[in-house]
This record gives C-alpha cells, sequence and structure tokens, in this order.
C-alpha cells in the first residue's frame, strides 16, 4: 500500500508578513511545514503502521527550501520523500497537476492524504482538485479516519458541531482536520534516523505538465491594517455590562 | 513638571526597581521614568529569572547565594506591600550542574566551598535517578545541527554533577518587578510610565536631570542608568560618561525556546533546573509542563548583536514579536533532545526572544561615573536577575556614600552583605576596570 | 451578456418557516453586475418562500434544483447537479459563500470544471477590463495579515465570499421559477452513511455568526464557559475559544478561533480573558467590532479592540446575561443542512 501525504511549505504563523515588491512577500522569515499537514503526516503513520508492507510517501512542491519540510516529515516518520523543485509560486490548480504526475510517475496511490487547507493561500481546493484529476472521491477536513474492507470510513466536520460519516472507495483522497490526532513530534533519535531516508528531487519542468490556461495569480498584496481606537469602558461590573449592552443595541445594531 | 526629586532612576525593570526602594527607605525622594507602560516589561519579562548559585567568580557566588535569601522572603523583603497583581513567587526545583568540559565545575566547586554554599556531589546513577530521562553520554564539543559532526554517536560518559538544593526559578519575573514597585511606592517613590528619556542633562560638571520625548524637563542632582539593553543609549546621552568607561555595553540578541516536557516525565513537579555545558543548555521548568530552554552561548554560535530601538519596534531582521530564528530553535532543541533522547520537538518554534544587556566581559557595572551624580548599573542581562535585590541595597548604599563624599574609583566601597557574612568590594564592578578573564563570557557571568 | 448564478442556502425559522440565509444577501449583493442575469440555484427548497426575498435582491431566474431525498446531502451529488445546472444554463461565473456548505461544495464544481477558484471573497470584480474574461477577485491570505487581489484567468470562475464582507443593498426585479429536475446522478465511490450532531459544540456556526462571545485563558476551566453559552444563547451568538483553552482541553478544538482554528468575520466579537496572540488575530481581525475583556490592561487585545474593560470576564459576563434576559432577543434561526440523528 502506497500512501502518499502532500505536505506545504508554508511560513511559520508567528512570523510578521511583510508586503514587499506589490504582489510577494519578504521571504526572510522562518517556512515550516503547514500545521494541517503535521496531522495528515501522523495519520499515515499509524495506517501504515497498521498494514504490512505500507509506504507513506511525503511529497512537496516548492523550492529548495522546502526539503525541510520534508525532512520534518521524515523525521515524523514518512519512509521518503518527492521534491517538485520551482522556485515560483503557483496556484493550486498547476499545484494539483504538478502532484498528480509526481505521484503517478512516483507510483501508483491506494490513498493520499493533505491537511484541510495551507496557512498561506488558503485556498481549500487542492485536495478536491487532485482527486478530481485521478477521478478519485475526496473528503476534507476529516476527524476520524479507517479502513475497512477496502474502503475508508471518514468522519468529517462540516462545521462546528456537525460532523457527517461517509464511505469512501479506495484509493482515496483525505484533508486532514486538526481534530484528526495529535500530531507525533519528531525525537532527536528520530531526526538523525530521517536525515538517511532518500529525499527525490525532481525539477517541475522536467514533469512536462500540459500548459494550463486557467489560472488564479495574485496581482496584488496589502497589508491588512487594523485601525480600531481603543476606548476603556469603566466602572462596575454591572455599569460595564449596562455599557456594552447600548453599544450592541445602537452602535453594533445586532440587538433590538 | 513642578516636583522635584533627589534621584531619577531611568528603567523600572527588576533592578531599577530595587534601586528605588531602596533610596527611598534611605529617605530619597524618587522618580522612576520608564519608557515602556508597566514595571518589569522590557527585558525583565524576556528573562528566564533563574535562582542559582554557580558562577564562576567567588564574589559572582557569593553574591547570587546572598540574593537566593532575599527570594525566600519575598513578602517580608516587600514590607507585606499589597500588590493588585498579586506577588511573585519563587519556586524551589534544586539545581544539577553537569560536570563536562564546557564548564569550569572545579573553580565553581572551589567558590562554593569558599562561600559555604550548601551542595552535594553526584555521580551518574543519583543523577540518572533524579532525572530518569536523561542520556548522561558526553556529547562535548558543542556543535550546530548544520555541522554533520552534530550527528555522531556518542561514546564516553560524563562524570557526574554538582547538586545545589537551593536553587530555582521565580515564576513571573515581570511581576517580581511590579512587586518591588509597589514596595518603593509605599516608601514614597514615584514611578512614570511611557516616558522616554531623550537627553541627560548636566551643568558645571554636575548632573541636573533629565529631558523627555514629549519636551518635559525634570531636574535632580542624581540620576541613575538603569535602562538594560538602552543602557549604552544613556550613557552616551550624559556628557562623558560613555567615554569615561573602560567597559562598554550592549544589546544581544538572545533566544530561549519552550519545548514540551516528555509525556512520561513530569518535569513541572519533578525537574530540576540544570546547567549542561556539555550541550552548551541549561534548562528549568515551566508552567504546561514545558522545558524552558536557554543557551549557555557556545563559541559555535552565532552573537547577534542589535540595535534595541529597532529590535524593540520589530524592526531590522528577525524582529521581536517572539519570532524566534528557526536554525536556533532547531541548535537548542536538539540539543536537549541529545540529553533527553524522548523529548519530542515540535516543528513550530516557541519560546521567548529578548536582548541582553551585555557588557564587555559579561560582568556588569555598578559604579559611579566620570559625571558627578550620574550612576549606572548595567550590563545585567543574562545573569544578574537572582541578584537585583542585591543590587538594589548595593546601589543605594554606593549613590548615598558618593554623595556624601566617597572617593569610590580610588577607595572602592567596601559592601556588607545583609544575609551571608561576607564583604563585597563594589570596585569589582568598577567601569574603569580591565576585562576580567576570569569571566566565563556567557550567561553564566 | 453574461449569466451568473448565486448558490443560495437556506435556514428555518422558529416559526418553521423556510428562509433565504440573511448572510446570502451580501454575496448577492457582490455578485450583482451591470449587464448581466443572476441565477438563484436553490436545492430542493421551498421556492415560493423564497421568491420575494430574492426578488427584492435582483434575482431573474430561481433555479429550482430537485434531488431525488437519499441522495440530496451528498456532496458530490450536489456538486454534479450544480455543475449540470452551470452547463445547461450558460453560466459564466458561480458565487456562493465560504460557509461549511460552500467549502465543501464550491471546490468539488471547480475540480470538476477544472476552472479556477477564490474562497473567502470580499470583493470581486467580474469586468475588470472589456477584451478578457478575467476578474479580480479580494480575498484574505496569510491568515488575516494581507490583502490579495487576485485575478483569474478561464471560463466560469467560482467565487467562495466572506459572510458579512458587504453591506447588503436590495434591487428589485421581475423574477421567474425554473425547474430543473429528473438528473440522473449517482456518488458510488463517496456515501454519506451518517450524519449527526456533536452536543458540546455551539449551535451556531461560527464563520457565519454574527456575534461571538470567546473565551481563553481567563475562563480558567471549562465550567466557566457554561457562563458564555448561557449569554451566547440568550444573545444568539456563537461561541468560540482561543487556543489555550482548546489545548487545556477546556472546549473542543471546533470552538478554536485563530490561525489554525476557524477564521470568523462577525460584526462582534467579544473576547473574555484571551490575551490576543498573533495566531488569534489572525483568525478574527477582520471581525467588524472588538470588545475585549481582560484583567490585565496590558494585554495586547486590549489595544486592538473598539472597546475595552478591565475587569475579570466571568463577573460582566454573568451582569450582562442578566440585563439581556431583561430584553426581547431576535429569533434564532437554525441552518438547514439536513442534519439528523445524533451519533
Amino acid at each position: 500500500m502506497q500512501i502518499y501525504v502532500c505536505v506545504r511549505h508554508v511560513p511559520d504563523s508567528a512570523a510578521s508578513i511583510t508586503v514587499t515588491g506589490g504582489a510577494g512577500i519578504d521571504q526572510n522569515i522562518a517556512f515550516l511545514i503547514n500545521p494541517f499537514d503535521e496531522h495528515a503526516i501522523t495519520q499515515a503513520v499509524k495506517i501504515r503502521d497498521k498494514i504490512q508492507g505500507a509506504e507513506v510517501i511525503a511529497i512537496c512542491l516548492g523550492p529548495d527550501d522546502a526539503q525541510k519540510t520534508l525532512q520534518s516529515s521524515l523525521a515524523m516518520g514518512a519512509d521518503r520523500g518527492v521534491l517538485v523543485q520551482t522556485s515560483e509560486n503557483h496556484d493550486s490548480i498547476l499545484t494539483a497537476k504538478a502532484l498528480k504526475t509526481a505521484i503517478e510517475q512516483d507510483g501508483s496511490p491506494d490513498l493520499i492524504l493533505t491537511g484541510k487547507e495551507s496557512i498561506d493561500a488558503e485556498g481549500m481546493q487542492t485536495m478536491f482538485r487532485i482527486g478530481a484529476l485521478f477521478n478519485f472521491p475526496v473528503v476534507n477536513n476529516i476527524v476520524k479516519f479507517n479502513i475497512q474492507d477496502n474502503e475508508a470510513i471518514v468522519d468529517h466536520e462540516f462545521s462546528s458541531g456537525i460532523v457527517n460519516r461517509y464511505k469512501m472507495t479506495l484509493p482515496c483522497v483525505v484533508g486532514a482536520g486538526k481534530a484528526l490526532n495529535v500530531p507525533k513530534y519528531p525525537t532527536f533519535p528520530d531526526i538523525v534516523k530521517a536525515r538517511k531516508k532518500p529525499v527525490k528531487k525532481i525539477a517541475l519542468t522536467d514533469l512536462n505538465i500540459e500548459t494550463v490556461t486557467n489560472s488564479m495569480t495574485v496581482v496584488k498584496l496589502e497589508p491588512l491594517l487594523q485601525k480600531r481606537n481603543p476606548e476603556e469602558i469603566k466602572g462596575t461590573a454591572v455599569q460595564a455590562a449596562e455599557q456594552i449592552v447600548q453599544i450592541l443595541k445602537f452602535e453594533a445594531k445586532v440587538i433590538s | 513638571m513642578s516636583e522635584k526629586y533627589d534621584a531619577i532612576i531611568i528603567g523600572a525593570g527588576v533592578i531599577g526597581a530595587p534601586i528605588a526602594y531602596e533610596m527611598a527607605k534611605m529617605g530619597y525622594k524618587t522618580l522612576n521614568v520608564d519608557k515602556l507602560p508597566d514595571a518589569g516589561e522590557g527585558s525583565t519579562a524576556g528573562s528566564c529569572a533563574i535562582v542559582r548559585a554557580h558562577y564562576s567568580t567567588a564574589d559572582g557566588v557569593a553574591m547570587a547565594y546572598e540574593g537566593f535569601k532575599y527570594w525566600l522572603d519575598w513578602e517580608n523583603y516587600l514590607d507585606n506591600v499589597e500588590d493588585e497583581k498579586g506577588l511573585a513567587k519563587y519556586m524551589n526545583t534544586g539545581s544539577i550542574l553537569l560536570k563536562s568540559q564546557g564548564h569550569d565545575w572545579k573553580k565553581v566547586q572551589a567558590n562554593y566551598d569558599e562561600v559555604g554554599v550548601d551542595y552535594e556531589e553526584w555521580d551518574n546513577d543519583k543523577i540518572k535517578k533524579a532525572v530518569p530521562v536523561a542520556d548522561l553520554h558526553e556529547f562535548w564539543p558543542v556543535r550546530r545541527p548544520e555541522d554533520p559532526k552534530f550527528y555522531d554517536e556518542p561514546t564516553k560518559a560524563l562524570g557526574g554533577g554538582i547538586f545545589c538544593p537551593e536553587a530555582g526559578y521565580v515564576n513571573d519575573p515581570a511581576l517580581s518587578a511590579h512587586n518591588i514597585m509597589r514596595a518603593a511606592e509605599a516608601k514614597g517613590s514615584k514611578f512614570i510610565f511611557n516616558a522616554e528619556v531623550v537627553d541627560v542633562r548636566s551643568e558645571n560638571n554636575k548632573i541636573t536631570g533629565i529631558t523627555l520625548k514629549d519636551g518635559t524637563k525634570i531636574d535632580a542632582g542624581i540620576v541613575v542608568n538603569v535602562g538594560g539593553p538602552h543602557s549604552f543609549q544613556i550613557n552616551k546621552m550624559a556628557e562623558g560618561v560613555w567615554e569615561g568607561c573602560n567597559i562598554k555595553t550592549k544589546a544581544l540578541r538572545h533566544e530561549v525556546m519552550y519545548c514540551p516536557s516528555p509525556d512520561e516525565y513530569d518535569y513541572i513537579n519533578d525537574g530540576y533546573h540544570m546547567s549542561d555545558g556539555d550541550i552548551g543548555c541549561y534548562v528549568r521548568p515551566e508552567v504546561g509542563n514545558l522545558f524552558l530552554i536557554g543557551s549557555e552561548d557556545p563559541d559555535c554560535d552565532p552573537q547577534e548583536w542589535v540595535d534595541p530601538d529597532e529590535f524593540y519596534a520589530g524592526k531590522g531582521g528577525h524582529g521581536r514579536d517572539n519570532v524566534l530564528s528557526e536554525e536556533q530553535w532547531k541548535a537548542q532543541c536538539y540539543r536537549l533532545g541529545k540529553r533527553i533522547p524522548s523529548l519530542a520537538v515540535p516543528n513550530q518554534p516557541k519560546g521567548v526572544v529578548d536582548l541582553y544587556d551585555c557588557s564587555d566581559d559579561w560582568i556588569p557595572v555598578y559604579d559611579k561615573s566620570d559625571l558627578p551624580g550620574f550612576y549606572m548599573a548595567i550590563g545585567t542581562s543574562g545573569n544578574q536577575y537572582k541578584n537585583a535585590p542585591v543590587v538594589g541595597r548595593m546601589m543605594a548604599e554606593l549613590i548615598d556614600a558618593c554623595e556624601k563624599g566617597l572617593d569610590h574609583d580610588n577607595e572602592p566601597m567596601q559592601y556588607k552583605y545583609k544575609f551571608i557574612d561576607r564583604t563585597m568590594n563594589v570596585g569589582f564592578f568598577s567601569r574603569k576596570r580591565e576585562i576580567n578573564y576570569n569571566s566565563s563570557f556567557s550567561v553564566n557571568g | 451578456m453574461k449569466n451568473i448564478a448565486v448558490i443560495i442556502e437556506t435556514d428555518v425559522s422558529k416559526s418553521g418557516r423556510e428562509e433565504v440565509k440573511e448572510i446570502c444577501f451580501g454575496m448577492i449583493t457582490i455578485a450583482r453586475e451591470k449587464n448581466c442575469e443572476l441565477f438563484a440555484f436553490v436545492i430542493n427548497a421551498d421556492i415560493q418562500a423564497l421568491k420575494p426575498d430574492l426578488k427584492s435582491f435582483g434575482i431573474a431566474n430561481i433555479l429550482d434544483i430537485v434531488l431525488e431525498s437519499d441522495l440530496q446531502y451528498n456532496p458530490v451529488v450536489r456538486a454534479k447537479a450544480m455543475v449540470k445546472a452551470v452547463e445547461k444554463f450558460h453560466i459564466d461565473a458561480v458565487f456562493g459563500l465560504c460557509t461549511p456548505m460552500g467549502k465543501d461544495l464550491l471546490p468539488r464544481m471547480a475540480a470538476q470544471l477544472d476552472a479556477p477558484l477564490v474562497m473567502g471573497c470580499i470583493d470581486v470584480d467580474l469586468q475588470p477590463d472589456s477584451h478578457t474574461k478575467n476578474c479580480l477577485a479580494k480575498t484574505l491570505q496569510y491568515s488575516g495579515k494581507a490583502i490579495a487581489t487576485i485575478k483569474t484567468r478561464g471560463n466560469i470562475p467560482i467565487f467562495g465570499v466572506k459572510p458579512n464582507a458587504v453591506k447588503p443593498v436590495k434591487a428589485q426585479t421581475d423574477t421567474r421559477i425554473l425547474r430543473f429536475d429528473g438528473i440522473d446522478l449517482d456518488a458510488t465511490k463517496l456515501k454519506l452513511i451518517q450524519t449527526g450532531r456533536n452536543d458540546k459544540s455551539a449551535d451556531i456556526n461560527l464563520s457565519e455568526a454574527d456575534i461571538i462571545i470567546a473565551g481563553g485563558r481567563g475562563m480558567k476551566n471549562p465550567e466557566n464557559f457554561t457562563t458564555l453559552f448561557k449569554c451566547a444563547k440568550i444573545l444568539n451568538a456563537s461561541v468560540g475559544a482561543s487556543r489555550v483553552a482548546v489545548d487545556e482541553g477546556w472546549v473542543p478544538y471546533s470552538m478554536q478561533v485563530g490561525q489554525t482554528g476557524e477564521k470568523v468575520n462577525p460584526k462582534v466579537y467579544i473576547a473574555c480573558g484571551i490575551s490576543g496572540s498573533i495566531q488569534h488575530f489572525a483568525g478574527m481581525k477582520t471581525s467588524q467590532m472588538v470588545i475585549a475583556i481582560n484583567s490585565d490592561k496590558d494585554a495586547p487585545i486590549m489595544s486592538n479592540s473598539d472597546y475595552y474593560v478591565v475587569a475579570d470576564a466571568l463577573e460582566v459576563i454573568p451582569e450582562l446575561t442578566k440585563l439581556l434576559s431583561s430584553t426581547q432577543p431576535k429569533a434564532a434561526n437554525l441552518p438547514n443542512y439536513g442534519v439528523g440523528n445524533k451519533f
């Protein structure tokens, strides 16, 4: 069984984002594995450990620096890595095509995992596009995963409080939600072991993907500035509550 | 401002606040000015607040041991003042100093003997019993994860350690400064915040006061520089002071990491402070069962000297807002990961980035200056937090003596400790000293 | 002429009537473009009940999509039905909401059509130039730290609009109803076998809520969240939480607001005992109004609020609940997701 986990190399969520050149960001910040992808890797490793001969392959489309994200994936238990190298940013349409082609060239997937979204572009769609290209069923934001008789039973957290359970034929694509598991972070011995695991590098241009005419391009990026003028509500708890009611009623107009 | 003060103290951190407190107790009318919104919000807040006695000089050990007595008796020290934010707490953990090539532990041991610090010698078995998650192989020398040799298998074992039962940390360093501020206010001290000093004024070679950014002039015959990472800027504002110092201070960027303890180890309750020169780290427990991992500044690590204004404004490279560098996160966590092989290291760095106010030899300057009326308690970051109450008293006595005519440069004041039976030659901290090569040139002081 | 589809979500009012979700009107307002005709796509709904509202917002065509009842909640079937409708009615652009439903449906449609898709739109320009079919959409990226303008190239761009992004503007028109049924769809690869509600979480979805009351470290324990739930019930608000509260195990992850939690856009965000980390701001900074209650006056949330109270939220919120109980609350609508039994 081959389990592919698509991982993405994203800016550290704690980093301050500085817009440069009108449509890009200052790259001089730490880039790490997308936090949701940690759940995908952890799940893939759990599944592999139950199935004899199963293999977890972490795959990433990104710059050379994304090797760090692959190393993190390997340290968390993936068996090997594939880096599809590109120095540019690509939209979900091309990313899905590149990952699909690279996965196909590498092996034959029985299961593909991703994080439920990336914290940088927040496109929330790549897993669906990969599924459509392979003609595999897709469920995103899963919080439970089991394999039974060559079918996957997954719980999809539709919204806060509502969970739908699906049965999917394998192969399939699932996007890991945060409630799926607790990421298993690597120990130093895991990190040492990961250094010896193979990482295959392919240039995006060598995948010979046919020209894509549909696209989404960021043409402008502006920092979102907060312009709030904090005003203190003073007084006792009762007085503060009274003032909040007035604000909700007359300023925010959310209660009548 | 119409009010007149005897002394203006620039800075309201954990050193600035006790100087005010002790001077107020002596009858001085003091004013602390700080550019931040509250006491202890600057580099004090970023301190690991570790209270331990091992220093590379006997004087250093003595002062730390004296300081320890203050922390043990915190309410009394504060004269039982009330603080609406509550009181900082001293948490005793005990401290293990691993015997390694990274520390001159023999010197430390001799200093302990000289000062009378309580300690035990532990062999590896004893350490293993106390810290069951530890791997006591020798990993020396300290390297960086970028170096392939970092991953070499260790072959030798360490040779035990020195355990000090009297050591620990203060749970909330900013709060401790706030506590001292409240105690000082109860004795008549005043504090103003959001007030940035732009000039230190003098006339006829005598200090006259300060000028704030908004143009306010405040007069006083005494000005004390406790500016933390900004100390060198304050010294430059006062005529002839910076030039008159043989030892200079500057701001060093420093990162401290928080890494979760292995699940099976209740570090927050069972853990020790550990000083581990073999991997260039020190650790202490932090709320949330975390390891707080500090660096002992091994030679292979880069030192980043920064402009404190740019750093705190979040400009220039990594910036503030707890943006740790990924390389240093890996360096410190992986090093500890060797000592504690079950330590799981998250991918996202978590911790604190702040500045050290660092002197040329990592030993602070507690002194007068070439400008009469201007004093300094600077170069304190990295290792002086624990000494703060002692420094407060010592500085107050030094200032009082100098104002009464003591020629401190030629006949250095001898400070008599309050708890331990020992006298400190304050001239040891002179601005005029030559670089002290006995120093460890690190956070260890 | 351009045909533009808007995918309508409905809910059921307390009186049992099916209604257009209020957040749809802002989306329709963004979608309405000069010289374009609007098609409202509605699946298995009470069309007559919805018609007056849709008419008053300029919908010329209501497409009554009828699916077999046993398959109607299967997302693959829904997406396929929508795609068929797009093809049959020569739709040039599709608008939906960036809600749980939209997040599941719109990417499926985009994947099938191999069409561009922008989620979380706060503004869309369908005709920035006259000689191409390119569109411009504004959305937040980097967890709300930046606004990106995205140019879409290609046929049938799809836009998932962030709730409460713009003020709804009415525009009366003549409206006709078109029935679209007999669609032969199957979903053999993916079957919905169970659907249920998880008791622990809020009834109202965070991403759609007008008012959110969120608790952080200052809540101190799980029991204190009950205080927030009580207040939220009266306010018709949703309850959120900071990462600390989730990590401590006080509330489930589904309530987490922030970079790795839900990104919310309410009219009012009441932060109780939340200090306001950069990651938390990433999830709520687009809130129209922020009211912070925290006993620490220096907490970062205070300087990033519109109103702040220096106090323990556990003292203020019960007072607020008391005051509100004496006034008449707005009726709470339940979303119509076809939710069945509890697990």
